[in-house]
């Protein structure tokens, strides 16, 4: 109990007034501190401009490599410096070339947590280590996912239950644990990273789930088409824009050249299979 | 049905049954995943949590055995070495672990893992000396793996806490310990109420103190009144001794086996794809580290002025401590205690299974430095190789 206590409650009270609407951006895989994340962190500064972020969501290996100081500075306060000044909050899971140390990093805003839960007005996140997914993390995942009332959840975390990703593909050993879990407390939407590409899943039990691990890190042609791919890119590093209104959320993935390559909406709706 | 009965002997006797659910875990989990670890997933506490408490109790009798009077690993001067050979095989293995991390430039969460490159499946490892090693240098092997083994355990339990710390937990394991020597006292002669009384006492407070269930049935083993005496490693009680602890032997032993086959295949099933930096870091600590540590220490041991044990050569010597670099059962235990699902356990466990090559290579090494049984060739008639004719003479004939 004291470790929910500690861990479960990280209300999030920064989202501007005024509007009923929730939008995010999701990068995943992205601290690579090279040319090809500073033009990506551009692209979504662009976009930042015309179709304001409340948060950005980091799906993991937020920073690859050696992880000193200056390592955060050139792999994330600098590329992010402009969403950063423009007041845009950014939400970390951990991924396994993160130090599980980062967590106390303040612009991380993981309040030194592992595994947290936040909410944006109806919209409530579940941000989980996968890393490492045990006893008492699985037991915290349920107590927060029943005891939330929101309308729209939204987990994320770093390796992906379905992928197409030649490299890694989908961790089936996560699956058939938080799977069951997802569809019994109604979560909406599922972003993951850890292969470098965008994939957009069939919904699966309900649930829509995304691998959006190419916001630094991209490994060309590595999709694997199959019949779960909703829709899928691989050509270039991309990053999602998620806008939430009412039983509605729109997303869109960007490329780091500003092409849209993938867009749709996704419906907040019973699941018969329940019945 | 006889095949069977024939068969089983002689797998739990070589220690097979282990191998055997890992080979179906890895096949189950590389073809039809989703299946499989649901499966796992449901018989992992059954097995990991209650099922193992009866391996580590078997394991607990044998050290008891080894270190009685008359025992193989009895009086400190014997143990001496072992322990710097033990603690130089874990400094080694948990050094070249740590530092192959870092080469990799990160302080990743596989940091947290080290305790895993601790591990030596004494059983195992065991199993493949006696085939190749020279007897003599057996009880050495056994206890370096034993306090190799004694280090990680020790380190996990206060690292990795199983669950929430209740203080009610310490006073269930003290009111286990004072109920078995109350039984002991009252000279209680079946070994059931021991692990039905005590045993569970010692579980469920094991369990609320946060430390690592499978652990419970150490302290009731310890104090299981035992008369018979076993000389050697995995030998059954004589069928004329009616101790509790030779009883108690005969009973689990076959369930004992049994847990680990099951125990093969809730934890041995990795995702082959899966294979990642913590893999090559416990293969790595295993297959280099751990044996370079063990022989730097008997070496630095030796300079101090420890003696090698009696008819035990370097070469023998080099060949133990190959032999001691598998951990399997107790790295993919070590490994499952210390990460939860996912992909790192994957990698760990994995780099866990990889360490069973340490016995190809110890096959090979002690074949090309011609130790054991690939000594000289025995003279016509001979039942053991010249050089060591005298080493087994003097070794309790169930080691031989």
């Amino acid at each position: 109990m004291r470790v929910l206590i500690a861990t479960a409650v990280v209300v999030l009270t920064a989202a501007p007034p005024g509007r009923s609407s929730v939008t995010f951006a999701v990068i995943g895989d992205s601290g690579t501190g090279d040319r090809v994340q500073y033009e990506l962190a551009q692209q979504m500064a662009a976009v930042q401009a015309r179709r304001p972020f409340d948060l950005v969501i980091m799906l993991g290996d937020n920073i690859y490599g050696r992880q000193q100081p200056g390592d955060f500075v050139q792999k994330f306060e600098r590329p992010y410096k402009p969403l950063l000044d423009a007041g845009v909050r950014f939400y970390a899971a951990l991924g396994n070339h993160d130090n599980e140390r980062n967590r106390f990093y303040r612009p991380f805003n993981m309040g030194g947590e592992r595994y947290y839960t936040f909410a944006v007005r109806n919209v409530r996140f579940f941000v989980l280590d996968s890393d490492s997914l045990d006893p008492k993390q699985r037991e915290w995942i349920e107590t927060v996912l029943a005891a939330s009332t929101d309308d729209w959840k939204i987990c994320y975390f770093h390796h992906p239950l379905y992928s197409d990703g030649g490299r890694h593909g989908s961790q089936v050993d996560l699956r058939v644990v938080l799977e069951p879990l997802f569809v019994k407390y109604d979560v909406n939407v599922v972003f993951s990273g850890h292969d470098h590409v965008y994939e957009r899943i069939k919904p699966q039990k309900g649930i829509t789930y995304f691998v959006a691990g190419s916001a630094g890190q991209l490994r060309k042609g590595d999709l694997h088409r199959s019949d779960l791919t909703a829709a899928a890119f691989d050509q270039d590093q991309a990053f999602v824009v998620v806008d939430i209104a009412g039983d509605e959320l729109t997303f869109e993935a960007i490329s780091r050249t500003g092409q849209v390559v993938d867009s749709g909406v996704i419906h907040r709706e019973g699941r018969p299979w329940k019945q | 049905m006889t095949a069977m009965r024939r068969a089983l002997p002689f797998a739990m006797d070589r220690y097979l049954l282990l191998p055997l659910g890992a080979c179906i875990a890895l096949l189950w989990a590389n073809t039809a995943p989703a299946g499989y670890f649901v499966v796992a997933d449901r018989l992992s506490f059954a097995v990991n949590e209650v099922g193992m408490t009866l391996f580590f109790a078997l394991m607990t009798r044998e050290v008891l055995e080894a270190t009685s009077p008359d025992g193989p690993l009895h009086t400190w001067r014997r143990v001496m070495l072992g322990v710097a050979a033990a603690v130089g095989g874990v400094v080694g293995a948990v050094a070249s672990y740590i530092t192959y991390l870092h080469l990799g430039d990160e302080g990743s969460v596989l940091l947290r893992g080290w305790p895993i490159v601790c591990a030596t499946d004494i059983a195992f490892a065991y199993c493949v000396a006696r085939t190749v090693c020279s007897p003599a240098a057996l009880p050495f092997l056994l206890l370096v793996g034993i306090i190799s083994d004694a280090i990680g355990m020790a380190v996990l339990m206060i690292r990795v806490p199983a669950g929430d710390v209740h203080a009610s937990g310490a006073a269930l394991v003290i009111m286990s310990i004072t109920s078995a020597i109350v039984m002991r006292r009252c000279e209680v002669r079946s070994f059931w109420p021991y692990l039905i009384g005590p045993g569970s006492l010692s579980w469920s407070g094991l369990f609320l103190s946060g430390l690592h269930p499978a652990l419970a049935l150490v302290p009731v083993v310890v104090l299981l009144p035992r008369t018979a005496r076993v000389r050697g490693f995995m030998v059954d009680a004589p069928a004329r001794a009616r101790d509790p602890l030779s009883c108690f032997y005969r009973a689990m032993k076959a369930p004992g086996h049994g847990v680990l086959f099951l125990f093969g295949i809730v934890n041995a099933g990795v995702v082959l794809k899966g294979a990642g930096t913590g893999t090559w870091a416990v293969a790595l600590a295993a297959g280099v580290g751990k044996p370079a540590g063990i022989l730097i220490a008997v070496a630095l041991a030796v300079a101090a002025g420890l003696r090698l044990p009696r008819h035990v050569g370097w070469r023998d010597m080099i060949v133990v401590a190959l032999s001691a670099s598998t951990g399997f059962t107790f790295a993919l235990f070590f490994a499952t205690v210390t990460f939860g699902v996912g992909p790192v356990l994957n990698e760990t466990k994995l780099g866990a299974l990889l360490s069973v090559d340490a016995s190809l290579v110890t096959i090979a090494v002690a074949r090309l430095l011609r130790v054991g049984r690939f000594a000289e060739p025995r003279a016509p008639g001979a039942t053991v190789p010249r050089r060591y004719r005298r080493a087994y003479s003097t070794l309790p004939p169930t080691i031989v």
